[in-house]
């Protein structure tokens, strides 16, 4: 029974932990945008512009 | 060299490629057919940066891209202090409004194009809000390069000037999200103390771990109640001090009587707690609070709709030197010079000259007026004919423009009274809650004091109106996240309850039913001596000196250089001279008269649904260019299964008869009545509501702007004017109106849910409260029967979520109805 003593303050400090990441979390922006990170790993390509296209931007 | 007749869309912007125009972009190794110079370019830049992957995730074709822009002018540092913030080091942040921002890919695009921009060096674009963030150092890369850049694939930036607080809404979000978690995480821990402390007055309990038990939920419950219901006792605060009782006073009072008492219980060391109670009510409070904010903010439409109808840059007259500024800097008493096509910068008065003005922002008249020296201007309306300087009267929040958007802000605020309805309802309701539950507690202390409180808090607990409150907003919620999906803005909730019970559906015709603007469809060459392209490119050179709303037919091609003598006459055309030659586009007579012998008049005639503009030299005519203002592919679809929904559909037009007849040509059974000013559309509205129709009004343009103002539910096309899209219920993203069918549908599948909710509640409530007079209720017991209530009533709702859309195969974006031979 002793144990409740020692895991409920344990588990108090737990969550005060995860308030404190959720609050770090809204605060740095993870909230703002739910819909663009889904999809853009699937835009995200690892292949490189053919060479020489970096900067090769004009208006039009 | 003709392309082939069958109908090709464009790669970039979907629209019908008009015939004898032959523009490609290379994707991946094929070749695929676009529509005009500026969706080729678009497309160019967006597949040579290697970010062909967009077309492949988008969920809309583009938007066609807008005639190009100078940006020039936000170089100034005038222009860079109002619009961007400088950061130590040197680098600026601006925040950017874009047009055209339809999906997650369209962010993504801008985001890694403009990432290859050296001096860009952070950019984060939301799709949900279509705002920007971007930084770059001014010392790489000028802003108006960045402007430009963003213009090139084929999206609109509107610079925002720092100074405004537009991010209140991050911030409200950001703090009901805290506070909902905090709300969340300390319930979820707080159950399994309940639970224990519950198990244990049955099974019995140490008295020591009982108290323990009892002082570690008041640590966990201290926050949830001090931090995250702090809402409700401000607002029950408020309008306690109103004299209005809200439903924030029960929920505020029961909040606070069930801490109170359990804190007291704990440190006295003997009676019942409730910490569980109050935590767990006020968490699924804040949760129904958190969707119907996010609703709020998801339209994403309520930033000025000012300055979208201001030009960008105006040319302001100092002295002996001109100066082009942006309109925010002008000043009462400035001059200013106004050249053709541009819009009118602030209210002011004309100094010199003489032009034709487009006032149908405001008179909703479409044809346009002329005024000489002395007449006012108008902020917002546009110059078409000719130059002219202006004296500025007043700019900004004292124009006549700002003056009318508040005014339709105003009449839009006050429009639903059946809110005002509940609200007084709810004011009784709240009261008779009070009396009944201190009724019960005097009852319950002269029989049995122990059960007194337990009764009163168990009778607030339970009559806490949340399935109640929940039913409609959550049910909207759903409705609009569907909605969404489909192309569909819903920009006032309230607008789909009014949508599901209308029953009559008015059109505008041009915009609406039509794309709105005139298209090339047809290029007939009258004379073999010039090809086809160059033909084409005169026309883009002349016409893009004019302002008249045909010309915008050949802003996307490329105009041939070397323009000089341009001279407009209003009403017949363009004239000017091109590498040496004279030219005159416009009205066939007017171009006839260029060359004195008179060229072979060809046949055709106007027959109201297309125009004709005729292209000639001094030896006759060249060719004749045939616009046509479209239907859209999916009208007449559209209105046959709003017909079948049982809505009486109805064309209301500016227009003459004859256009308006060849457009119901090609509908099908339709109502129609043509030469409608705005006053006759508000009347013909009015008309019909007294005869008791819910009316929707299907816009496009600002001339409708007091129609759809006075409708049920007004609806508009994402691709008319904005001042009508912040003004109407509901706004369609795409490019089709089949959205229209589905927006009915689910609107009424919604009701129906709203309704069974409602049942519900009522029902619980009905239910529960006797019960919980009775004595027979915990107040644990009754938390929880009034959120599994709640839950209930969610759970109802998400069902119009999953719902798999009906959709129907799509329909080719235009539709030429059948030539009038």
């Amino acid at each position: 029974m002793n144990s409740i003593y020692l895991l409920i303050p344990l588990g108090l400090l737990l969550l005060a932990l995860s308030v404190w990441a959720f609050f770090w979390a809204v605060g740095a922006d993870q909230f703002d945008d739910l819909d663009s990170p889904g999809v853009q790993i699937l835009l995200d390509d690892d292949r490189t512009p053919p060479d020489g296209q970096v900067d090769g931007s004009r208006d039009a | 060299m003709d392309p082939v007749v069958s109908e090709t869309h464009c790669f970039h912007c979907g629209s019908l490629v008009p015939k004898g125009v032959s523009f490609a972009v290379n994707a991946g190794g094929t070749s695929r057919p676009v529509c005009c110079a500026g969706c080729a370019a678009a497309a160019n830049l967006i597949l040579a940066q290697g970010l062909g992957r967009y077309y492949e995730f988008r969920e809309a074709p583009s938007t066609p891209p807008a005639a190009a822009r100078n940006w020039s002018i936000f170089d100034r540092e005038a222009a860079l202090r109002r619009y961007t913030h400088e950061r130590t080091g040197g680098e600026r942040d601006a925040s950017l409004q874009i047009e055209g921002l339809h999906c997650v890919a369209c962010a993504w695009l801008i985001e890694n194009s403009l990432l290859r921009e050296r001096g860009v060096t952070q950019i984060h674009v939301n799709p949900g809000t279509a705002r920007a963030e971007v930084r770059f150092d001014p010392r790489l890369i000028n802003f108006s390069r960045v402007l430009a850049h963003i213009q090139a694939v084929g999206f609109v930036p509107l610079p925002l000037s720092f100074s405004g607080g537009s991010d209140a809404d991050a911030a409200e979000r950001r703090a009901a999200l805290k506070r909902l978690a905090v709300a969340g995480f300390g319930m979820m821990q707080l159950m399994t103390y309940a639970v224990s402390l519950y198990a244990g007055l049955m099974q019995g309990i140490a008295p020591e771990l009982q108290q323990f038990l009892r002082f570690v939920s008041l640590i966990v419950a201290t926050p949830v109640v001090l931090y995250s219901a702090q809402p409700f006792f401000v607002s029950a605060w408020r309008s306690v001090r109103s004299g209005m009782l809200g439903m924030d006073v029960p929920v505020a009072l029961s909040i606070a009587a069930a801490y109170l008492w359990s804190v007291s219980s704990t440190l006295r060391g003997h009676g019942a707690v409730y910490f569980d109670s109050a935590v767990m009510f006020t968490f699924f409070l804040l949760l129904g609070r958190y969707i119907e904010m996010s609703l709020r903010h998801r339209s994403g439409l309520q930033h000025d709709a000012l300055a979208r109808l201001l030009p960008q840059s105006v040319l302001r007259l100092g002295g002996n030197q001109a100066e082009r500024v942006t309109p925010d800097e002008l000043r009462p008493g400035e001059r200013v010079r106004l050249l053709p096509g541009e819009r009118v910068p602030a209210d002011g008065e004309i100094e010199s000259g003489a032009t034709e003005v487009d006032e149908s922002l405001l008179t909703g008249e479409s044809a346009p007026r002329l005024r000489g020296p002395g007449d006012a201007l108008i902020a917002g309306t546009l110059n078409l004919s000719n130059v002219v300087e202006m004296s500025v009267t007043r700019m900004g929040q004292d124009s006549t423009l700002a003056a009318i958007s508040r005014l339709l802000a105003r009449a839009h605020s006050s429009r639903p009274r059946v809110a005002d309805v509940a609200d007084r309802v709810a004011a009784w309701f709240v009261v008779a809650v009070l009396l009944l539950a201190a009724g019960l507690a005097l009852y319950w202390w002269q029989q049995d004091p122990a059960r007194a409180f337990p009764t009163a808090l168990a009778v607030l607990v339970v009559t806490c109106p949340c399935a109640l409150s929940l039913a409609t907003p959550v049910a909207l919620a759903a409705a609009t996240t569907r909605l969404a999906r489909t192309g569909l803005l819903v920009a006032r909730g309230r607008a789909l309850e009014r949508l599901a019970s209308a029953d009559c559906i008015l059109f505008d015709k041009t915009g609406t039913l039509t794309r709105g603007e005139p298209r090339l469809e047809e290029v007939n060459l009258l004379d073999g001596r010039l090809s086809r392209e160059r033909c084409l490119a005169l026309a883009a050179a002349l016409e893009s000196h004019s302002g008249h709303p045909l010309a915008r037919a050949f802003s996307h091609l490329t105009p041939a250089p070397n323009v000089s003598e341009v001279c407009c006459a209003a009403g017949s055309g363009v004239e000017g001279r091109i590498d040496g030659m004279r030219y005159r586009i416009g009205r066939r007579e007017y171009v006839l008269q260029l060359c004195a012998a008179g060229g072979p008049l060809p046949s055709a005639a106007d027959d109201n649904s297309h125009t004709d503009v005729a292209l000639g030299d001094t030896v006759g005519l060249l060719a004749v260019f045939r616009l046509r203002d479209a239907l859209r592919g999916d009208a007449r679809e559209t209105l046959r299964q709003l017909q079948g929904l049982g809505l009486k559909a109805h064309i209301a037009s500016g227009d003459s008869e004859g256009a308006v007849a060849a457009v119901t040509a090609q509908l099908g059974e339709v109502g129609a009545s043509s030469h409608m000013t705005a006053d006759a559309k508000l009347a013909l509205v009015q008309a019909l509501q007294r005869e008791g129709h819910r009316v929707v009004m299907v816009g496009d343009g600002v001339n409708d702007a007091p129609v759809l103002a006075a409708a049920d539910v007004s609806l508009a096309i994402a691709s008319g004017t904005d001042l009508a899209q912040v003004n109407a219920d509901v706004v369609l993203l795409g490019d089709g109106l089949g959205a229209l069918v589905c927006a009915v549908g689910t609107s009424r599948h919604m009701l129906r849910i709203i309704r069974q909710n409602l049942a519900w509640a009522v029902l619980y409530n009905a239910t529960a409260v006797p019960l919980a007079a009775s004595g027979w209720l915990e107040p644990w017991m009754a938390a929880l029967g009034m959120s599994a209530s709640s839950l209930l009533v969610v759970a109802n709702a998400m069902r119009l979520v999953a719902r798999p859309a009906r959709r129907r195969a799509p329909a080719p974006p235009d539709f030429v109805g059948p030539v009038h031979a």
